[in-house]
């Protein structure tokens, strides 16, 4: 009983919505950028790898500049061009999508450990001041409000910037002409080509978005939570993204909503001292879920036609 | 040039040259980070086959650690290729062959006392039920409610991952509280040692102990035969090759979709299973935290692709990669170029193979002659000619 007493007192406290809003902005953006890549039917499981790189050349340039927004453009820049080698390989050389994502993240994996050894030698990547770190911002006013105040509006700058992306993703891909056709082109390549759309520029812009978005969530995570690169340090995190945008039948607002429930999970466990299951057997929890989401017992998940297709043009 | 020899060197063109390309880039990026790809590239080569080592290491001792790499490789990379053979992509690898590892242990552990004769095929097929297992649910899912298998065995890698946090540390297998390592497994599941495990022994100038290449190398070379022999020999084999060629026409021709799917997960599982327990029971006779960041599931597929899907070629990839991982080390040490290399070096391969870059190279290239694989561009009607019917490709 005083388990369920202690998390349902937890439940009352703004820290931990706090909390889970930050985690879940970290899933959150890769979701994102995942939502995007597949409606425009390129299957993306590279979010791991592509915010990896983000991480990783965000602290590089911001050790090297003190300038942590223009560590962030890095960052975000980084990431894009991780995806526009996953466009180019499976766009223009139609190669399997999935084999392209594995290596990306192979390929981030190893080639940021390989640069780490390269510019640092054998000693650690070396920490950043408070000062180049991206800063929480308290809106003014807004801050003052009782318990929302403090959950939504003492918080990192990024996760002012991931909301409104992700009002922003939203909009553009369901009430726009342009997310008409990026849907279009994911669901039926062949009629929308006919109809006068250009497949493949969509679709490359599609990929670097995610890249895009998964370069900024390495930020947030190297040069906002941490204050340091560590070789692996997304963790899996990419991945999680992934099952989210499953998880949330790849819409940009059930994405949101997975992703706050992993990390409503995440804050619970990091907020309390009542609770004494190993952190491992709850950090599998995401995975289950996902599991069971697509087994079909919520309702099913069902990805883009076209998803994880080339587009050849003129064929059937 | 004869026929078949046109052939083979057709089917070879393909994965040798996207090696050959990736270590051209691999060169490039050492090069222009400041570093000797000479150099690189001869310490890969020590580590990796014991050939031309500069700082006096034992070339017994470096084939004996790449081999050590490349028997889990040879049978994960089995766990990879035949689903592909069905239309199935199996990431799921590593988190079968974590199973394998999970089980293993825990039987080993617990039933330390029984003899070899009974507790090692006890570990060995416990480790192939938990790889099934794990290979299994995305089986079920993908035949009943069509959950994409990709997914799913990413998934379950992860579970299988924090499992294995959980049981070793803080779990029933830990060692002692503090530590990051499981208790250690019955004498009677450990795999003999090629060599015999004996330091007052010498052999190849060092003592017998550290020669750590174990009997496990004789099963991986079983399951990659049977792995050819259930393919093209058995009835199950023709079943999983028509229902990858192509779902509708492998059910007009009486084959059960579903139960193949699931089937054939499941023997994949069983191969990965098997590479866990094997390497448990082989090498470490403990689980412990190098396993956490494992990557011998992902490097399968890489394996599986580059083998083309064939048992000789499965072989023949894993060598490499296994040389490659066994060569990183050496490399770092003698050269100062992070091991890590060898990850860039297997994407590079795989972006190659999966964008066929050496069949567009080809295709640019006239004095190439015609590729091997007819162009996808070609009209469908391309495959019913005969070869000399076919027109020359030009460029």
């Amino acid at each position: 009983m005083t388990v369920l007493t202690d998390i349902l007192h937890l439940l009352f406290t703004a820290n931990l919505w706090q909390a889970t809003l930050a985690a879940a902005v970290l899933l959150l953006l890769p979701a994102l950028g995942g939502v995007v890549s597949e409606r425009s039917g390129v299957v993306n499981i590279a979010m791991e790898g592509m915010m990896l790189t983000g991480a990783f050349f965000g602290v590089v340039a911001d050790l090297a500049w003190h300038n942590v927004w223009a560590a962030t453009g890095v960052a975000i820049l980084a990431g894009g061009m991780m995806a526009s080698i996953h466009a180019v390989v499976s766009i223009q050389f139609r190669a399997d999508q999935i084999v392209s994502g594995i290596a990306i993240n192979i390929f981030a994996g190893g080639l940021t450990v390989f640069l780490v050894n390269r510019i640092y030698g054998l000693q650690d990547v070396g920490h950043l001041g408070q000062s180049d770190l991206l800063p929480n911002l308290n809106i003014p006013g807004l801050e003052q409000i009782p318990f929302f105040g403090k959950v939504l509006f003492q918080q990192n700058v990024v996760v002012y910037a991931a909301l409104v992306l992700l009002f922003l993703t939203h909009i553009v891909l369901f009430r726009t002409r342009l997310g008409l056709r990026i849907r279009a082109v994911g669901e039926h390549p062949q009629a929308a080509d006919t109809a006068g759309i250009n497949v493949f520029m969509l679709r490359y812009g599609a990929v670097i978005t995610s890249g895009l978005f998964s370069g900024l969530a390495g930020a947030f995570l190297a040069i906002g939570i941490s204050n340091t690169f560590v070789p692996g340090m997304t963790d899996g995190r990419g991945y999680i993204a992934l099952a989210a945008m499953i998880f949330g039948k790849w819409t940009p607002f059930g994405a949101f909503i997975a992703c706050l429930i992993f990390g409503l999970g995440e804050a619970i466990y990091a907020n309390n001292s009542i609770i004494h299951v190993s952190p491992y057997l709850l950090s599998m929890l995401p995975y289950l879920l996902t599991l069971i989401v697509l087994a079909g017992l919520v309702g099913r998940s069902t990805p883009p036609a076209a998803d994880g297709l080339p587009y050849v043009p003129g064929s059937e | 040039m004869p026929p078949i020899a046109r052939r083979l060197a057709g089917g070879l063109a393909m994965p040798l040259g996207s090696v050959v390309l990736a270590f051209v880039i691999g060169a490039v990026i050492v090069a222009v980070t400041g570093g000797n790809p000479l150099d690189a590239y001869s310490g890969l080569l020590c580590g990796g086959l014991g050939i031309a080592c500069s700082q006096g290491e034992n070339p017994a001792l470096q084939v004996s650690t790449t081999i050590v790499y490349v028997i889990p490789l040879i049978t994960t990379g089995v766990a990879v290729a035949l689903p592909f053979r069905a239309g199935l992509f199996n990431i799921g690898a590593e988190g079968q062959l974590l199973a394998g590892m999970m089980a293993c242990t825990a039987i080993g552990v617990k039933f330390s006392d029984l003899p070899s004769p009974i507790l090692l095929p006890m570990v060995l097929l416990g480790g192939m039920a938990a790889g099934a297992v794990w290979a299994g649910v995305p089986g079920i899912l993908k035949a009943t409610v069509g959950a994409h298998e990709v997914v799913t065995t990413i998934m379950l890698n992860y579970v299988a991952q924090w499992l294995l946090r959980y049981l070793i540390i803080g779990g029933p297998l830990q060692l002692a509280p503090g530590t990051s390592k499981s208790l250690t497994i019955g004498p009677g599941a450990w795999l003999a040692r090629v060599l015999p495990n004996d330091n007052s022994l010498v052999i190849f100038g060092l003592p017998a102990g550290v020669f750590r290449v174990h009997t496990g190398l004789l099963l991986a070379l079983v399951a990659a035969a049977a792995f050819a022999f259930l393919l093209w020999r058995t009835s199950l084999g023709y079943e999983i090759r028509a229902v990858g060629q192509s779902q509708r026409a492998a059910r007009y021709a009486g084959v059960s979709v579903a139960r193949t799917i699931i089937v054939t997960m499941l023997i994949a599982g069983a191969f990965a299973g098997l590479a866990g327990a094997i390497q448990i029971a082989g090498v470490d006779h403990n689980l412990t935290d190098i396993y956490f960041s494992d990557t011998t599931g992902f490097d399968a597929i890489a394996v599986a692709l580059l083998g083309l899907g064939s048992a000789v070629g499965i072989v023949l990839a894993a060598i490499l990669f296994g040389a490659l991982h066994a060569g990183g080390s050496v490399m770092q040490a003698d050269a100062g170029i992070s091991g890590s290399l060898v990850f860039v070096l297997q994407a590079l391969i795989l972006f190659s193979i999966a964008a066929n870059f050496i069949g567009q190279i080809r295709r640019l290239i006239p004095g190439l002659g015609r590729p091997a694989a007819l162009p996808p561009e070609m009209p469908p009607a391309a495959p019913m000619m005969t070869e000399a019917a076919v027109p020359p490709v030009e460029p």
